[in-house]
Formats: structure tokens, C-alpha cells, sequence
């Protein structure tokens, strides 16, 4: 199946990032060239287990029953640690514009951040965010390679090497709905949470989507809008197949999120959606934010 | 900084965005690639100068 999505390119293959980048006179936008020695070593285990993405397939195929190794499919997630595990049937729109994968089904294994670390600041919240995403990158690796034990195809996706979207299968599988930030929004987790993917042959049973009023509540909360440093995120949406999208502006993101050295989260970090998981946290941290002059839900 | 739409218009007339792109090269790199996909040979593609509105932002409106 060929995929019809366009992925922007990360870091300085970004074009956009890169002109801004050589117009300081730089070779390296600021933020990649102050990561920090705990963060690169998060970094280099996805880069460690590109290599084990795809894999030799057991010659022995065991026959399945598609509700039973969906119930051990998703139980295996979370023993190796997802906190949410959803699975659909893989669509064109869920795959990179270009790209080919031959799979039927997509497992998305999601691990959920600890929000807490919002109180660390910038540092605290890039070191969760990398610890996670190294996490699911090491859960997408063994999974694929466990189907791939069972006799069916099957390739990881994750930071060191993908060929899938993240928001229409989130969203496909039930996770929640997209946020104006640009995130998705569990009911749970809010948006603090990263995935690994495992596309397959596998014979499995589809999750459904489900809405619980994000795009609705969107529409009138401007918080992560308001709390931008860039004032990145726009007031009105387009639409894509039926879902709003608030496309965020690169050229007003990157100054906060490329070109200094510290990494920036807080369109996500005062989404009013954490409230449900931390509230107790969210609250002094909105607090900390009003005082230096953002708006927090409370006073919109 | 240019900021172009690409939308792309369905046989029976749905225009769905397919993203936001920061130059025509980069637009009509996107728009080279789905017309190349015969699955999407029914649709045709639009580029459009991203509406001012989408774009504005709080500080400008104050």
C-alpha cells in the first residue's frame, strides 16, 4: 500500500529550519547542538535499534485466531510497557506521501509521560519526552520481532526509522481526537504520551475511533494558543477527511523550539486536558505560568 | 516566508487540506507525488496562498 500523506522532514533536513539556521550564521540549529549527555543516550537507542525494525520471518507459520492474538498481542504490549495499545486496519492516509508498506495492520503501543516532570522545566520535560520515545522504540522492536517469531510479517516503526503517521492511527484506533496544538488528546493522558507502531500480516481485530468532544472544546479554549511563545498555533482550522486541523507555523515555532538552546512543550505541557491525570500538578503549574503573564483557563 | 496550502478536491467536489508548505517548490513537490499515485488520478490539486485568517495569530489582531 502506498502512502499519500506528506512527513515534513526532521531537524536540518527541513528546509525551512535549515534557512533559518544559515540565515544565523549556523550550521546546527542551537537546540540539537546543546542536548545534553542523558538525552543523547535516549536519542542513540532508537538509533541503535534501526537495524531490527524488519526481520527474517519464522518459516513456520502458527495458525490464530484473530480475537485471541489480539488479546495476546495487546496484553504483550503492556508487558514490555505500553499503557495504551489500539489497533486498525492500515489506510493510505496513514502512511508517509511515497512510501511503500505492505502490511495489513497497524499496532500502535503508546507510553505515557510523566507530567510531573513539567515542574523540571524545559530540560525535565525533553529528558521525559526522549525517555519515552526511547521506551517505545525498544517495545515497537520486540513486538515486531515476536510476530515475526509467530510466522507473519512484521516491521517497526519508530524515531529511528518510520514510514507511518501518528495522528490518523491515534486517532483510528480510539485514542482521542486532534487538539489545536497538533497533538492528539486522550482522554487520560491528555497529550503527554509518545508511540511506537508495528505494521503486520497478523490477523488481527480493529479498534474504533472515539470521540469525546476535544475538536468541539478546541473551538473556544485558546490556552496552548495563548501560552505560545511564538504565537505559532492559529485561531481557525482547516479540515482533513472530516477532522479539524490547526496547522501550527513553523516560521514562528522554530525561533522557540529550534533556534535556542532550550526545548519547548508548552503547547502541550497547559493543555486543560491534563487536568484529569495531574491536577494537582497542572494547577501550580498554570499557576507559575500566570504569574509570568500567560493566561491560564481560569482567566479566559 | 511564503505559506501555501495544497488542497485537494475530491471527483464529487470534498476539498480536504493536505498540509502546510513554506515555499511553491516544496507545494508543488507534495502535488507531483499524488498526482503520481493512480488511486488519487479522480482528484485534482489546488495550491493556495495560505488565507490570511488561518494565519492570523493573537498578537496580530490585538
Amino acid at each position: 500500500m502506498r502512502g499519500i500523506t506528506p512527513r515534513r522532514e526532521q531537524g536540518m533536513a527541513d528546509p525551512v529550519l535549515a534557512d533559518m539556521v544559515h540565515a544565523m550564521g549556523l550550521n546546527e540549529a542551537p537546540h540539537y547542538a546543546a542536548i545534553k549527555p542523558t538525552i543523547q543516550a535516549y536519542r542513540r537507542r532508537w538509533v541503535e535499534l534501526a537495524p531490527y525494525r524488519d526481520g527474517q520471518v519464522n518459516v513456520t507459520r502458527e495458525p490464530v485466531d484473530p480475537a485471541a492474538i489480539t488479546r495476546v498481542i495487546k496484553q504483550k504490549a503492556r508487558d514490555l510497557g505500553a499503557d495504551m495499545v489500539g489497533i486498525c486496519r492500515l489506510q493510505p492516509h496513514m502512511i508517509d506521501l511515497g512510501a511503500e508498506v505492505p502490511h495489513e495492520f497497524v499496532i500502535v503501543a503508546c507510553v505515557a509521560e510523566d507530567y510531573d516532570k513539567v515542574m523540571r522545566g524545559a530540560d525535565g520535560v525533553e529528558e521525559e519526552a526522549m525517555r519515552v520515545y526511547a521506551k517505545c522504540t525498544e517495545i515497537a522492536t520486540d513486538l515486531a520481532a515476536h510476530i515475526r517469531s509467530l510466522g507473519y510479517p512484521a516491521r517497526a516503526h519508530h524515531n529511528g526509522g518510520s514510514e507511518v503517521q501518528a495522528i490518523p492511527i491515534f486517532y483510528q484506533v480510539g485514542f482521542g481526537e486532534l487538539g489545536r496544538h497538533g497533538s492528539l488528546i486522550n482522554e487520560k493522558y491528555g497529550a503527554s504520551f509518545r508511540p511506537g507502531f508495528v505494521t503486520t500480516d497478523l490477523p488481527l481485530i480493529e479498534d474504533q475511533p472515539r470521540e469525546f468532544g476535544v475538536q468541539d472544546f478546541c473551538l473556544n479554549c485558546n490556552v496552548c494558543q495563548l501560552n505560545c511563545p511564538g504565537d505559532a498555533i492559529p485561531q481557525d482550522h482547516v479540515i482533513t477527511r472530516g477532522m479539524k486541523r490547526w496547522l501550527i507555523d513553523l516560521e514562528k515555532c522554530y525561533p522557540y523550539s529550534r533556534l535556542r538552546d532550550e526545548y519547548c512543550h508548552l503547547c502541550v505541557d497547559v493543555c486543560p486536558y491534563n487536568v484529569k491525570s495531574h491536577p494537582e500538578t497542572y494547577r501550580v503549574f498554570m499557576k507559575q505560568r500566570k504569574e509570568i503573564g500567560y493566561k491560564t483557563p481560569k482567566t479566559n | 516566508m511564503e505559506k501555501l496550502y495544497v488542497n485537494e478536491v475530491a471527483p464529487d467536489g470534498e476539498v480536504n487540506t493536505v498540509g502546510l508548505f513554506y515555499s511553491r517548490a516544496e507545494a508543488e513537490g507534495v502535488v507531483a507525488q499524488l498526482r503520481a499515485i493512480p488511486e488519487r488520478g479522480g482528484c485534482r490539486y489546488e495550491i493556495v496562498a495560505a488565507v490570511r485568517s488561518l494565519l492570523t495569530s493573537i498578537k496580530d489582531r490585538k
